[in-house]
């Protein structure tokens, strides 16, 4: 079975996830779980960085879109970066872009989040 | 055991009463032969062999009631010495009488008097030795039974061997004889001593019985000797039969002894009596517990009967149960004795931490009989102030630490070594249930997963048409194959009227039962709209504004809907977030991919839903070919871990691209299988294939 794990670091006013493995409807739960938590600590900038994944399905993608309402609700955001072009792929064909904050580097996520505090 | 023959007991009787009538006989007549005597005396014994089943079966000390036994033989021996005592006096003046021919020379009434003595005597030895044998067959071994019956055979050995030495002291014959005496009284005194030992019964009994039996014998041991010595003076039974009189001497020399080992053993008992007595109780408890533990698999009542049992076995006011939460990894307290509300909600998670990771870490037993003064059992006094001593067991399970189990109480001191020891097993016998619970539970809960399974695969199935639709100068051919654990795939076809064929392809995020009840929402709402909405893109706004309400936010499908028009083979269509469709071509070198700008169904309220959808339209020429797929086509992985991919799935389209779209379905199926080379489908895979017919422009 293919596994999923994942690092959280907190930085300052964001909070930033390094996710690796597989993310699917078995996997998905596990960091469903962090984002409660990160809701739970009133740490509502996050910033999910996906170099080291390798696979994502629709109920990986429905983590997200089950934790952004409420985290831009609070004034924070779910900011995506470092996807490998085939994640990019899966999170396009959906039309993610349109809706979320996907960048090519993690600096550019941190800076979107300093800007946004000024 | 059987019950004796009320007749055969007739017997001895009769022959106990023919004796009697001799000795009446000779009492009143005065003539006497010695042979007389010697034929008294055999008759006798006689009478004693046949009563001896009164010994082996009596019917009111069976060994279970050994108590009861014990009581009557009390009662029969103090009423006896009482007997004796009263009349003393007159045996006293009895035994002036004998005469030197050992014939009684009196009246008529001492003889009965004498004669009743002894018919009373008999039968207080006889039932006291078939009580006696009840108490030593108690944890009877091998050599039990045969060490009473050789004593039963020396007791009369002996008895009989004394009869010719007490008619003829002189004689010369009588000195092998005396020696034969000697030694029968030698090896009946060793084998009463050998009797006494067997005080197996004393362990049966609970420190109030063992008291109660102490305090019986503190007063029928001295009673007893001082009868035997009274006895032996007053000697009353000799003249009728010196062979009764030795029996029943030896006998209450046998009493004797039995009695004295039975005191002194009583006595080394009792210091111990609690104890043995706890461990009864636990030992009890313990088996309480497998009891209680293979009837119970609901967790509740299983916990509760833990706790209840918990307090019993460590004779605690309080006891409590900590379990780790499997899905959260947090102590919880799972049940609890005598804590107040109060006390619950403050116990939340204090005695996490140090004690609990001391006790997971060593895996011993605590046992703190000073709360206040132990460091380590400071986090119960954060939440338990009134604890004076505690034991805390952690319950692990096949090297995992499902949790802790405690018992405390409010005095100080209050637990003994003994006890932690007694707690830790009980403890080990409930983790051993609580693992059993949670994996029954977990089966349960396997087959119940399975099964809904099952239930979502054919509703799933039930949700797909059943035939393809039929047009005019079109093929439209589709299949869609489901993973074990339904994918949530979905396509359907409605029939718009006018030659018109609204054809639809989805998947909806997610896996399982959920995924299949979402399919089914979708379909109906699709099936709804495509009656009333012309355009695909209105549809699937249409269609998102309800969707989007409806689903849980971590919900959303991608669809692609379209609509084609046989008339002139145009394909209308528009891409909600789904995989883009394949188009080919017969010049075409290889399939080209139409994509359309558009974002999932259930991603966004319809503004940007709205602005983002973007309508495409393509009209098929002659043996021209649509493939709309899943992303299971594409995500399928082989066992190597590599996936299908959109370029093998373009090649494999390019090489079929002359065939008929059932052919164009198989070959594409027969690639993917091939492909997966014996892997299971992880998620389904679906195809829609429309293939436009050579020379069939309508």
């Amino acid at each position: 079975m293919d596994t999923f794990s994942f690092k959280r670091i907190d930085n300052g006013n964001h909070s930033k996830l390094y996710l690796t493995g597989f993310l699917d409807a078995h996997t998905a739960p596990e960091l469903e779980d962090e984002f409660e938590k990160l809701a739970d600590e009133q740490r509502f900038n996050v910033i999910v960085n996906f170099s080291d994944l390798t696979y994502i399905s629709s109920a990986g993608l429905g983590v997200f879109m089950g934790h952004i309402e409420k985290f831009r609700e609070n004034k924070g955001d779910i900011k995506m970066s470092n996807m490998s072009p085939k994640i990019f792929r899966v999170f396009d064909l959906l039309g993610f872009p349109a809706l979320y904050d996907i960048v090519d580097e993690e600096s550019k996520a941190v800076e979107l989040f300093t800007k946004q505090e000024v | 055991m059987k019950k004796i023959n009320q007749l055969s007991l007739l017997l001895p009787l009769g022959f106990f009463i023919v004796a009697c009538a001799q000795f009446l006989g000779i009492a009143s007549t005065h003539a006497y032969h010695m042979s007389s005597l010697y034929s008294r005396n055999g008759i006798i014994l006689l009478s004693l062999i046949l009563s001896l089943p009164l010994i082996y079966k009596q019917k009111w000390a069976s060994d279970r009631n050994v108590l009861r036994g014990l009581r009557h033989l009390f009662f029969l021996i103090l009423t006896t010495s009482a007997i004796l005592f009263l009349s003393g006096e007159r045996l006293d003046q009895l035994k002036d009488r004998f005469s030197e021919q050992h014939i009684l020379t009196g009246a008529l009434a001492d003889s009965v008097f004498i004669i009743s003595w002894a018919f009373f005597a008999v039968i207080f030895i006889l039932i006291a030795l078939g009580t006696l044998r009840n108490l030593i067959y108690v944890k009877r071994k091998r050599t039990t039974a045969r060490n009473f019956t050789w004593l039963m055979i020396f007791l009369l050995l002996y008895s009989v061997s004394s009869v010719p030495l007490y008619y003829s002291e002189s004689s010369i014959n009588s000195t092998v004889l005396r020696y034969f005496n000697y030694a029968a009284l030698f090896i009946l005194i060793n084998l009463a001593i050998a009797n006494s030992f067997r005080v197996g019964w004393i362990n049966y009994l609970n420190k109030k019985q063992k008291l109660g039996c102490f305090w019986g014998g503190l007063i029928l041991t001295p009673v007893q000797i001082v009868f035997l010595v009274r006895f032996r003076q007053v000697n009353p039974i000799v003249s009728f039969s010196p062979l009764l009189e030795r029996f029943i001497e030896m006998s209450m020399v046998f009493i004797s002894i039995y009695f004295i080992t039975s005191f002194l053993a009583l006595l080394s008992h009792l210091p111990t009596a609690r104890l043995y007595d706890r461990k009864m109780q636990q030992i009890q408890s313990l088996q309480d517990l497998s009891r209680a533990l293979s009837a119970e698999l609901d967790w509740s009542k299983l916990v509760s009967t833990i706790i209840k049992l918990a307090s019993e076995v460590a004779q605690s006011e309080f006891a409590w149960l900590e379990l780790y939460d499997k899905k959260s990894g947090r102590l919880m307290l799972i049940s609890s004795k005598n804590l107040s509300e109060k006390e619950r909600n403050k116990w939340k998670s204090k005695t996490e931490g140090r004690l609990a990771d001391w006790l997971g870490s060593t895996k011993e037993t605590m046992l703190c009989n000073q709360v206040s003064k132990t460091d380590l059992a400071r986090p119960i006094q954060e939440w338990k102030r009134d604890l004076g001593s505690v034991i805390a067991v952690p319950m692990i399970a096949s090297d995992r630490v499902l949790g802790f189990l405690y018992a405390g109480k409010r005095e100080e001191f209050a637990f003994e070594q003994d006890d932690a020891e007694m707690f830790r097993a009980f403890s080990d016998q409930a983790t051993i249930a609580v693992e059993n619970a949670r994996l029954v539970q977990e089966s349960l809960v396997k087959e119940r997963l399975e099964q809904e399974l099952r239930i979502a695969h054919e509703a799933q199935m039930k949700l797909l048409p059943k035939k393809m639709p039929v047009l005019n100068g079109l093929e439209i051919d589709a299949v869609c194959i489901t993973a074990n654990e339904v994918g949530g795939d979905y396509y359907d076809f409605f029939e718009l009227g006018d030659g018109r064929i609204g054809i639809v392809i989805g998947d909806v995020s997610g896996k399982g039962p959920s995924a299949a009840f979402y399919v089914a929402e979708v379909k109906g709402i699709m099936e709804a709209l495509a009656k009333e909405v012309r355009s695909p893109k209105a549809m699937l706004v249409s269609a998102n504004e309800t969707l989007y309400k409806n689903f849980d936010r971590s919900t959303f499908i991608s669809l692609i809907y379209g609509i084609i028009d046989a008339k002139d083979r145009c394909f209308t269509f528009c891409r909600a977030g789904h995989c883009p469709l394949y188009y080919m071509s017969p010049n075409l070198k290889k399939p080209q991919m139409l994509e359309p700008k558009g974002i999932g169904v259930g991603l966004d309220a319809g503004k940007i839903f709205e602005k983002t959808l973007e309508p495409m339209q393509v009209t098929l020429q002659d043996e021209d070919a649509l493939l709309l797929f899943t992303d299971g086509v594409t995500e399928a992985r082989n066992p190597k871990g590599e996936e299908f991919g959109e370029e093998r799935l373009a090649q494999a389209f390019l090489q079929v691209k002359d065939e008929n779209s059932t052919e164009i379905k198989k070959a594409l199926i027969h690639q993917i299988y091939t492909f997966f080379d014996g892997q299971n489908a992880y998620d389904d895979l679906t195809f829609i294939i429309i293939k436009a017919l050579a020379n069939g422009k309508a």
